[in-house]
């Protein structure tokens, strides 16, 4: 399964200083320990004095004791040092967060979209009420050639559908045969008055 | 960010779970040499402890040296092109267009309210 495969020499050679200083800091740990626990031995027979002797083992069982403490920290930066190497360079799984984060964007931007579409739904049938009311009331500035957005798309449909409706475009209640604004003209012909305050 | 510990991925997830067992290790350690310097070491406490930090050294090293053989395995030398910024450019120009209607939405209500107080 472990394919050969061509790296960079930077890359390869990066690689393997880290496996070397993998190697390089756990032979400390082991080796400075294993020390430490050989010099606590107390040993009768000693070639200078105990006090001399005692004050060399607390040396360095003092110097042991930091190179592991360094050989700890040098570990932990080369951990970073692959959590780097492998959030750069390892592709499946920064394919497959790309993915995912993809994925999660076009959910909330199709959220989105789906409820603005619902709105515009909604808003269409409150917005023939208001225009309404709007234009039949006395503070409504037109000229008489302008027609309200409802009665302009009545009249498009009656136009298309036979030249006698046109003699009768500008009566509150729509014909039933309007078409496409059938769903929405019941509605309309009995809210009148109130409809804006419904939607304060 | 400072730290980066929220972690989703799996191996950094177990990169961080090798740097927490650095951290025992270290203390292990100081647990068996400060043992040794009592008048009375206590026996069963240091076996238990030395024993937990040769495992640990062992378990660390393995781990490690599976993490850099996958990588030696997985890294091609090419930088990642890959983004996902288009897919954020959308999102964000439909959070735009969600409030572009909420603030139409709040001058059709201002002209309502205002026709209402008239």
């Amino acid at each position: 399964m472990a394919q050969k495969r061509a790296l960079p020499q930077s890359k390869e050679t990066l690689l393997q200083s880290y496996h070397k200083r993998l190697k390089d800091d756990i032979k400390s740990m082991m080796d400075n320990f294993t020390e430490i626990i050989k010099t606590a031995k107390i040993e009768d027979e000693t070639q200078v004095s105990r006090a001399t002797q005692g004050e060399q083992d607390n040396y360095e069982i003092h110097v042991r004791a930091s190179n592991i403490v360094r050989a700890g920290e040098s570990l932990m930066k080369l951990v970073s040092d692959l959590k780097q190497f492998l959030i750069l360079n390892d592709f499946p799984s920064v394919n497959q967060a790309i993915d995912q984060r993809n994925q999660q964007l076009q959910a909330l931007q199709e959220e989105c979209d789906s409820k603005l579409t619902a709105l515009r739904d909604e808003v269409s049938i409150d917005l023939y009420q208001l225009e309404e009311a709007y234009y039949s009331s006395s503070s409504s500035l037109r000229e008489a050639n302008d027609l309200p957005l409802c009665e302009a798309y009545w009249r498009l449909d009656l136009d298309t559908d036979a030249a006698d409706s046109l003699a009768a475009p500008l009566r509150v209640s729509p014909e039933p045969s309007a078409g496409p604004l059938q769903p929405a003209a019941p509605a309309y012909s009995h809210a009148s008055g109130p409809g804006p305050t419904e939607h304060a | 960010m400072a730290t980066y510990s929220l972690a989703t991925e799996p191996r950094l997830r177990a990169l961080e779970d090798i740097e927490r067992e650095i951290g025992a290790i270290l203390q292990n350690a100081g647990t068996v040499i400060l043992e040794l310097s009592k008048e009375k070491p206590n026996e069963r406490l240091l076996h238990r402890h030395a024993a937990a930090f040769r495992a640990s050294v062992q378990h660390v090293e393995a781990e490690l040296s599976a993490q850099i053989r996958y990588l030696t395995q997985v890294a091609t030398g090419q930088p990642h092109e890959g983004s996902s910024y288009s897919s954020r450019k959308d999102c964000q120009m439909a959070l735009q267009r969600v409030d572009y209607a909420r603030l139409k939405l709040r001058d059709v209500a201002r002209t309502c309210e205002q026709m209402l107080e008239n």
